[in-house]
Order: structure tokens, then sequence, then C-alpha cells
């Protein structure tokens, strides 16, 4: 929102000024496909921000594959929704960062800290879903690819939301791993790690949290702990530029709370829209779509102040991702460590290659 | 049991068996013009939400019916009739999707596949009685559902079947368009109300109704319970499975909440709301879920306590479902004009 109105504050979207419909599938399919009809058919979108998580986001996919609307997916993580062809359209695009690019990071940064303190034999403990197995099982394999030596003694899949997680900390501390890897996320990680805290966990093992380095979780987490490894979700302090810091504060300001990962993903996807709709000077969905795939724009959450729409897969390159270490109090991750995206790219081709999908 | 359903239940004693025949045609006239009626809508009002909304109804209607042939003429609670829906979408998505044969033969091969599975099921559940039946329909449903989940490989998990459902022409329908696949829908839902109100009139529909009044006794004249029971579960499934086709149709996927237990949840309400002593109940029950649904979740995002608030009102306030309500009202004043 905060983005929309800078975008009407400067004459709308080629001279029109944007209007949010929105609306709440409650997290079923159909109710989502229904609601993204009604918007377009009825209400008369011609854009749709679709903030779906996992089975919904392919529901409105295929809403958008049906009315042919232009649709930008700003919360699914799931790789497949752009990587696999059969999911590709031309109208649709997904403005999130994704599973794949994650987990190579996060195993090149967790290899070398292996490598450093000799953690070889490690625990795994994610929400047991697609995204939970998946975003794991790629991180194991790039985590022994880049450190052959480690060795996984513990799985625990937890199930989603589940409220009380005893049995998994007792499980994985009597397997006495040196490291535990989790893409817990939400309210499953800040339970866990309140429950965890409990039998000292923190101080037994290296923990890699993907998901921790969040302002919903890092501020909701009775005692944080010092020292938990995590990717970036959204932290202002990464990028470590004026424009995140600043974009940071304003949100803060307007809304008195932190931005979330969600936050800046539909904040880089109004941005894109702004730059494509100024770049052939039209609102019409078609248009919009073509100058928009491949697209470079100017961005606060960039590695490197830019971040790209990719031609062939119409999906967000070039966003900040980074690793570093949790301490209590803010900037609560002071040093992230920057992912290559070269790294990222030929691995990310080599598991497309691996799935079928090229 | 209320006197309405005591009436109902002794009507086939009072009716000759050969007045049978004109009921069913008089059926058969409700039912075409219910259909001309629907196919015309879209001549009259232009708006594809209406019928984006009565495509909805007919996958919903269908489902919530079928389970009130289970629910409230044999007795059977069932909280696991939603598996059948979600396996409608499922085996005609994957069909449609792996095979590429032609739609017709697609949704045959699924109530084939459904009847197979039901009849498993069935066989297994319909000896149970009450809350134990209820809580194994549920079991299974669950068992289901996870294998969904977890059978990544060929139902894709929890994001569902992905990559759309192909759609070919066939006979000249074309449902990947909108007015073709409302018209179909509509067909379907007419004939589907059309035979299940068939079954419910025809001497098995009694049959049904003495098993839900008083099973032993149906025992004692010679009834076959257990495989009275199980063809209703079975033709029940058919028809969930059918709306669950619809779903899929619609929405052009397939998605693991279709087998959850909040489809079969959401059935049951709907035949709370309409009622379970009339045929038509549970599709009034749709129709006021749907429009619930859709102007509540317009309004609040506090959804949950609106249709929390409505349930209580049928449940405490009413006692009875809508059209119980209105058939009981017409019956009463329809006596104290007599009197």
């Amino acid at each position: 929102m905060l983005e929309v109105e800078k975008v009407n504050a400067a004459g709308g979207l080629a001279g029109r000024q944007i209007e949010m419909v929105i609306r709440d599938s409650k997290g079923q399919p159909q109710e989502a496909a229904r609601i993204a009809r009604e918007l377009v058919n009825t209400d008369g979108c011609e854009m749709l921000l679709d903030g779906e998580a996992s089975s919904g986001s392919f529901a409105v996919h295929e809403v958008a594959r049906d009315l042919g609307v232009l649709c930008i997916h700003t919360c699914s993580e799931a790789s497949s929704l752009t990587a696999d062809p059969k999911q590709h359209i031309p109208n649709a695009f997904r403005c999130v960062r994704q599973g794949i690019h994650d987990s190579i990071v996060g195993a090149g940064y967790a290899a070398g800290i292996a490598k450093a303190k000799s953690l070889k034999k490690w625990a795994t403990c994610s929400p047991d879903y697609a995204y939970g197995r998946d975003t794991t099982g790629e991180f194991v394999l790039y985590l022994k690819k880049f450190a052959p030596d480690v060795e996984i003694i513990s799985e625990s899949w937890p199930k989603l939301f589940q409220p009380d997680y005893t049995e998994v900390v007792t499980k994985i501390l009597q397997a006495k791993p040196q490291a535990l890897y989790s893409c817990l996320w939400g309210g499953d990680l800040t339970s866990y790690i309140d429950q965890a805290n409990i039998y000292a966990m923190f101080n037994q093992m290296e923990v890699f949290a993907v998901n921790m380095a969040d302002y919903t979780a890092l501020t909701v987490v009775k005692n944080l702990p010092k020292g938990i490894h995590s990717g970036d979700r959204y932290i202002k302090t990464f990028p470590p530029t004026p424009e995140n810091a600043a974009w940071g504060d304003a949100y803060r300001a307007k809304y008195n709370e932190y931005p979330t990962n969600w936050s800046w993903q539909n904040a880089t996807a109004v941005m894109f829209l702004n730059e494509a709709v100024k770049k052939v000077n039209s609102t019409d969905g078609k248009k919009v779509a073509e100058a928009l795939t491949g697209l470079t724009i100017k961005c606060p959450f960039g590695a490197d102040g830019t971040v790209t729409m990719r031609a062939d897969d119409h999906t967000l390159v070039g966003y900040a991702i980074g690793w570093g270490t949790t301490i209590p109090q803010e900037p609560y991750v002071p040093d992230v460590k920057a992912g290559d995206w070269k790294t990222i790219f030929e691995l990310e081709a080599e598991w497309k290659k691996s799935k079928g999908y090229t | 049991m209320t006197e309405l359903q005591a009436g109902q239940g002794a009507q086939p004693l009072k009716v000759p068996r050969i007045d049978a025949r004109p009921q069913r045609y008089r059926d058969v006239l409700i039912a075409l013009a219910a259909f001309v009626l629907l196919a015309l809508l879209p001549m009259v009002f232009g708006s594809k939400q209406l019928l984006d909304f009565v495509i909805r109804c007919a996958a919903y209607g269908l489902f919530a019916t079928s389970l009130n042939l289970l629910v409230g003429y044999t007795g059977l609670i069932s909280f696991g009739h939603g598996m059948f829906f979600g396996l409608g979408a499922y085996g005609f998505g994957l069909m449609m999707q792996k095979t590429g044969v032609p739609i017709p033969v697609a949704f045959v091969a699924t109530l084939a596949m459904t009847f197979v599975v039901a009849v498993v099921i069935g066989a297994i559940c319909v000896r149970l009685k009450e809350i134990y039946f209820a809580f194994v329909t549920l079991a299974f449903q669950m068992l289901v559902h996870s294998t969904i989940l977890s059978w990544q490989s060929l139902t894709g998990g929890d994001q569902g079947l992905r990559g759309g459902i192909p759609r070919p022409p066939f006979l000249g329908i074309d449902l990947s368009n909108h007015l073709h696949l409302y018209i179909t829908s509509c067909a379907l839902l007419v004939i589907g109300l059309f035979l299940m109100r068939q079954i419910a009139q025809s001497p098995f529909g009694y049959t049904l109704r003495m098993i839900r009044d008083n099973a032993t006794r149906a025992s004692f004249i010679g009834i076959d319970v257990w495989r009275a029971k199980l063809t209703i579960f079975v033709l029940a499934a058919l028809f969930a499975a059918a709306g669950g086709i619809i779903m899929a149709l619609f929405v052009s996927g397939a998605y693991p909440e279709f087998a959850y237990w909040t489809i079969s949840g959401e059935g049951i309400f709907i035949n709370m709301l309409g009622g379970v002593t009339t045929f038509l109940g549970p599709m009034v029950g749709t129709v006021l879920l749907l429009i619930l649904n859709d102007t509540v979740t317009r309004l609040t995002e506090y959804h949950g306590i609106v249709l929390g608030i409505v349930i209580l009102f049928f449940a405490i306030g009413l006692r009875k479902g809508l059209m119980d309500f209105v058939v009981e009202w017409y019956g009463h004043r329809r006596g104290e004009g007599r009197g």
C-alpha cells in the first residue's frame, strides 16, 4: 500500500489512479479461484496481486491462464510455480524469493561454518508439507555437495501449525547432532524456539533456521538466543543501503510495525508494475506483461540495487539474499553475508535439469 | 423423529404404486423447466459472477443433496463424505491430464473408480452405527487426504494438480468456454437432482426411511439392511464425485482441500441450513451458504464469527433447517385454513 500510494501521488499508472480491491480466500483454493474470477469479471480489476500460499497460488494461476489477466504472485515460494514449464503462461509472474535460491545460498554458508567448526553430524527439523520437505531436501543436497563430510543423523517432520514440539526437541537432543537445520517459519518457528529454549538446545548445537531473520519471528520470540544462523527474510540492514533503511523506517512510521518478507515482495511487485507501465505508457495487461518480461528495475531490495524479472521463467532474481547470525536486540542480524547470484544461477540451472524442467 | 418424518414414512402405505408414474412425469417436467430456466439465465443477466455462482451451486448442491440421502433419508451421519468429492475432482483431473481421453469417458471412468472405492470403504463403514459410523468415515477421509498429500509424484502433494486440466471439445461442447461449462454444470445438476429424487421416492427410498426409523424392524420384515445401506452409500458417493468433477472443471485443478474434512463439514452445515426432511432442503442450504459466504467475505475478514452466529441461529433458534421450517409453517397454515 505504501508503494501504491507513492505511485498514485506521482500521477498513477499511465495517468490512472490505482484502486486496490482486497479479498480474503480463507486459505481455500476453490475460494481463491472464485474470488480471483470475481475480481476480474465483476469488480473489473485489470491486474491481480496474488498473495496466496501453496495450493491457492496454483488456483489463482489457473484463473490467470483462463482469463488472460495480468497476475503477479507475491507470496508462494514453491519453485515449481514458475520453474515447471507446464505452469508457464505469458501473463503471470512471480515476485517472490524462492526455496531453491535460499537452499543454495544457505548450504554454501552452512558448509563454510561446517568446515571451519568441523560440524559433521547434522539433524533436520522442518514442517511436514511440500515446502518443508523440498527446501530441506535441497539444502541437504547442496550442503553435502559443498561439505561432503556432513552426515544427517536425525530427521524430524512436525506437522504444520503443531502446538507442542517437546517430542521433536527431545528426539533431536537425544541424537546429539552438532548442527541443526530447520525451515520452520512464522508462529511454528517461534513456538519451537520458545520450547527448545527450555531444554537449552541452542547452547548444544549450531542452529541454522532459514526463516528466522524476519521481524515477525525475531520480535515475537521471548528470549531470542544469540547465534542462530538465518537467511534474510526482510531486514532493514540488509542490503546495507540507505534506500533499504529508509524504506524500512517509512514502513514502520506508517504502520507502527516492521515490514515482513511479504512486504518487500509486494512492494517490489508494485515497483515492477509501475516501471513496466511507464515503459509502454499503457495499462493494457498484454503490453505490460511484455514489458515486464526480462525487465530490470532499481529497487532497494536488490543485491546490487536492482532486481530483474527473468525472461525465461517470469520469476524474480537478483534480490538481496544472504545469511548471518542473530543477536537478541536490534539490529537482530548485524552481519549478513551476501550470497553470490552467479553460483545460484549455475546450481539452479543444474537443479532445473535434474527435475526435468529444462 | 418428528411428526413430519413419521408422516412421510407412512406415505407409501396410503399411496398406491400406480400413482408413482404421474409423479415421475411431474418430476421430469419440473426438471426440464428448471433446466430451461437456468439455461435462459445468461440471456437475461450478463453477469459472469452469477454464472460462476450457479456452477459452484451445482458442485456443492450435488454434493450436499447426496449427503442428505445418507443423513436425512437413511440416518447415516457421514463425516467423511467429502472424500468422494475430492476423489471425483482428482480422478477426473488426473484422467484428463495423464490419458487425454475425451471428457465423457473421463467422467464415466471417474464414476467407475469412485464406485469401486465407495464399495470397499462402504462395506467396512455401514456395519457400524451412529457415532462409530461417523468416525470411521472421518478416518477414511483423513486417509484419502493423507494419501493425496504424500503421493506427490501423482497428485502434486499439497500444491494440487498443476498445469491446468485440459478440456478438449466434444460433441460441439467446449468446456473451456464459460457459457458451455455453465450449461453443462446446470445439466449435470438437474440430472443429478432428478435421479436422486427418483431414488428417494422409489420403494428403495422408503426402505431407507424405514431403516432410519427402525433398522431392527426393517431387518425383521426381511430387508437386508447392510446391503441397502451399502447401496445408498455407494450411490451417494457417485453423486458427490460428480459434484467434485464440476468443481475441478471450475477451478481447472484439484487441491487436497477438496478431500479435507472441512468439505464434509460444509456439507453437514449446508444440510443443517437447508433442512434434511425435504428433498430440496440441501439445495436451498447450498444457495444460502454460498450467498452468505460470498457476501460475508466481501464485507468482513471475521467471516468465521458471522457464519458461526448463523449456525447458532439455525441450531438453537429454529432448531431445524430453513426448508423444514417453511414446510412445517405452510403445513400449519393449511391446517388452520381447513380448521
